[in-house]
């Protein structure tokens, strides 16, 4: 099975490649050392990580010069992505789409490879994290549910028990000073459905992920844990705003093996720039509520190591690591 | 490129009746190739589907699912092998048939049901999406241990002859289950620092290696050859034998019905259930597990139905019930297309597509699955060192390509080797596969619960659902006990007058 699934690889690269040359190329794109760039992520196909890589490699073949392959590599949460990261070439060739998850596992659960085996390349996105409830429900602003938690028991939802919105959650019981129950879940569908029933106040996730429902009108927006308001929702305020001193910005980028050359890294920095300005892919990414957040090669290492320090001390005080 | 473009688009842009038959035999194919589940033979014609038209990528990838739930009954039945997750309640009776000569009548039997099945439940997916889609709404986490427990109320059933061996062999299950990221608070259990443990044992490893590596194992050591040499006829069942087994199909279309709305289930429990209902309901409940027609026609009709009914909580509200429906959704997102409520209204393209080429499929399913059973047949009548060793190397292959991991395989052949040793000792290895199945969502919304209702257990009895369910899981213990106990008396008597 492994030829057959060889053969739908071959010809997915085929497709790809027919789509990358067969655009109109606006800008001439950047000569590059490789001609076939690998990005690995650790998400199934259709899952989070892959629909952004494979949207993205529609359009990086216009700004460097270069075929784009996406290749899952899944399980260990993301440790065995990383390991075949960490272990590749360093010429440029092979890269890792990292989002919070690499942290956390690296954390979490000693893999072979951590992020510190990596070194960051740039950022490209931030995903909208957001609180919601149903919009028939007792709660019209997130005033309202810290109300009721303060006077009885509150039930807030995670997507995930080791995830970025957990973390969101326990940051935000603390800055509110309420004690609610925060029930994780295994994924957001899982959530939506006790947020939709009633069983949990309100629940915190990506804004991707609660399109449908939204559209529909069934759940409203209470606050977004971005730093800023997200500039297709102008009317939800930040949690920020409201007062309680918790942002988090859910990362998404690349990252590469030790030793990537500067010469390399200098072309993503000016082709990802040139990207997020091209107009089609600039109506796709906003189709899906997806914030540019472009952090070059010089920044992003910091920005990666604070992530990393800031969750290590969050999962340290809940007792997930020692 | 342009010609590579043309070519795709002359084999994408073809009519939807050549979508759906080419997914229902690729779909038999991969169902029918042992460690091959109907969610690995959907992701592996996933890419094939990048560049397709939206509404034909989906249909095909709904008749793929078609396909694949008669295609695992196959090898079930011929070498005593689930092709895929749900028929391996079809390996009891469908392979005992294939003992006794009566290999065909197995098939055509599975085939028919499985039509049936499959029948009924696009009628309920295209009558019910919409107006039941409120049932996945009312599922709350109390809800989910009691449809859990309840699954595993069926243990008792499952234990063929010794329940204490049962249960011990449900309760090593449940253990497996433990492995990996704890579900409510993310701390890692019984990882031993390795990563590859950190997202646990998956199920399927855990039934390949008990049910078809076992197999292979013992298969080598006998050497009885002859039963296998014989030239095996696909006999469509007749009108009277349909007549005798629509008892045992409504129930099958019942229990898939149900099992295919709510989430987390998928087409193996709902097969389980339904052998154990069908065996309960029986006029002749003593020739289940000894050959009997009921226990192929029971879960293929019940697999075949979650098959389409699995779609509802899928297209109604985007989430996906079993891996299957999960791979689906990875299909939809791809070409853009969210679920949920609004997808009726802005693609109904989509959905008319997915319930015609649903529809071509099952029609289609009895004449495909004639013309490939003498294939599958000639496959099983090669000499046994030659189709073992093939078997192995795509039981290997197929569990390699679910995460390119060779810690699956190992894990896999340890458990093969498990399974063995519990052969030798006399214990079943059905309700272990139960246990590590079940116990995952047993344990999260047990705990689930508790953090809800601050750890006081009246949750469970104050969710009307759960109730229900709870009520029904105390009355087959309390009935599978009962006839346990009668059983072994008279067994006993009986020794005690020969």
């Amino acid at each position: 099975m492994t030829f057959i699934k060889s053969i739908g690889q071959a010809v997915l690269g085929l497709a790809t490649l027919a789509i990358v040359s067969g655009a109109n190329a606006q800008a001439e794109p950047l000569p590059y050392p490789n001609k076939v760039v690998t990005l690995v992520t650790h998400s199934s196909p259709g899952g989070g990580s892959d629909v952004f890589l494979r949207e993205m490699t529609k359009y990086l073949g216009r700004y460097i010069d270069a075929t784009f392959i996406v290749e899952n590599v899944q399980g260990g949460s993301g440790g065995k992505a990383m390991a075949r990261v960490a272990s590749g070439p360093a010429d440029g060739s092979v890269f890792y789409a990292t989002t919070p998850t690499y942290i956390y596992t690296s954390l979490m659960s000693k893999p072979q490879s951590t992020y510190k085996d990596m070194d960051p390349l740039v950022n490209i996105f931030a995903d909208s994290e957001v609180i919601y409830t149903r919009t028939d429900g007792p709660y019209k602003s997130l005033k309202d549910v810290i109300e009721h938690a303060k006077k009885e028991r509150g039930r807030w939802g995670a997507a995930n028990p080791a995830s970025l919105e957990r973390q969101a959650a326990e940051q935000l019981k603390r800055a509110a000073g309420v004690t609610p129950a925060i029930v994780t879940h295994e994924g957001g569908g899982d959530m939506m459905l006790n947020v939709l029933n009633g069983t949990l106040d309100i629940g915190i996730g990506e804004i991707q992920e609660l399109r449908s429902q939204l559209d529909a009108g069934k759940i409203t927006l209470l606050a977004t844990f971005n730093p800023e308001r997200i500039t297709e929702k102008p009317d939800v305020p930040t949690v920020k705003e409201l007062g309680y001193d918790v942002s988090l910005v859910k990362f998404r980028g690349l990252a590469g093996p030790k030793g990537v050359p500067d010469a390399t890294k200098a072309v993503w920095d000016e082709a990802i720039k040139n990207l997020l300005a091209d107009p089609e892919y600039k109506k796709a990414y906003t189709a899906e509520v997806l914030v540019p957040q472009l952090i070059g090669e010089k920044d992003y290492p910091a920005f990666i190591n604070n992530f990393a320090t800031s969750t290590e001390e969050f999962l340290k005080s809940t007792g997930a690591i020692k | 490129m342009t010609t590579i473009m043309d070519i795709i688009r002359l084999l994408t842009e073809t009519p939807l009746i050549f979508v759906s038959i080419a997914g229902l035999t690729w779909g038999i194919l991969g169902g029918a190739l042992p460690g091959i589940s109907a969610s690995i033979t959907m992701a592996l014609v996933l890419p094939f589907t990048y560049t397709m038209d939206p509404a034909q990528a989906i249909a095909l990838l709904a008749c793929v699912y078609i396909g694949a739930e008669y295609g695992g009954s196959i090898p079930a039945i011929l070498i005593r092998t689930p092709g895929t997750n749900s028929s391996a309640a079809t390996v009891i009776d469908g392979y005992e048939l294939n003992r006794q000569g009566r290999a065909g009548e197995a098939l055509g039997i599975s085939l028919m049901s499985g039509v049936i099945g499959s029948l009924f439940g696009l009628a309920m997916l295209i009558m019910l999406t919409e107006p039941l889609s409120w049932l996945a709404l009312a599922f709350t986490p109390a809800s989910y241990f009691g449809l859990g427990i309840l699954g595993l109320s069926v243990i008792a059933s499952m234990s063929g002859g010794s329940l204490i061996k049962g249960l011990a062999a449900a309760t090593v299950g449940l253990m497996i289950a433990t492995v990996g990221t704890d579900p409510i608070s993310g701390v890692t259990r019984f990882t031993f620092d390795i990563p590859d443990l950190l997202g646990g044992v998956e199920p399927v490893l855990v039934m390949v290696g008990l049910f078809a590596l076992t197999e292979l194992m013992s298969q080598s050591g006998s050497t009885n050859t002859t039963q296998l040499n014989q030239k095996i006829k696909i006999k469509l069942p007749s009108l009277a034998v349909m007549n005798r087994l629509k008892r045992s199909q409504f129930i099958g279309c019942v229990l898939g019905l149900f099992e295919g709305l709510t989430p987390g289930g998928g087409g193996s429990i709902a097969a389980f259930m339904s052998y154990n209902e069908a065996k309960r309901w029986s006029k002749t409940p003593h020739l289940f597990g000894k050959g009997s027609e009921e226990g192929v026609a029971a879960p293929e009709a019940a697999n075949n139905t979650v098959a389409s009914t699995a779609l509802i909580p899928l297209l109604s509200f985007g989430i996906p019930s079993s891996n299957s429906t999960a791979v689906l959704l990875g299909g939809l997102l791809m070409h853009g297309l969210i679920p949920g409520p609004r997808l009726f209204e802005q693609s109904a393209q989509v959905i008319d597509s997915i319930y015609v080429g649903s529809f071509i499929a099952i029609i289609a399913q009895i004449g495909v699955g004639i013309i490939i059973l003498p294939a599958c047949i000639w496959l099983v009548n090669r000499p046994r060192p030659y189709r073992a060793g093939f078997i192995f190397a795509l039981i290997l292959s197929g569990i390699f390509t679910l995460n390119n991991s060779l810690f699956d395989l190992g894990i896999a052949l340890a458990l093969g080797l498990v399974g063995f040793l519990m052969r030798i000792a006399g214990f079943p290895v059905l309700p272990m596969i139960l246990g590590v199945v079940l116990g995952h969502m047993v344990e999260s919304s047990y705990r689930r619960s508790l953090v809800l209702s601050g750890g006081d257990h009246m949750i469970f009895l104050q969710d009307p659902i759960a109730v229900a369910l709870l009520s029904i899981a105390l009355i087959f213990v309390v009935f599978s006990l009962s006839r346990e106990v009668r059983d072994a008396r008279k067994t006993r008597i009986e020794e005690a007058r020969s």
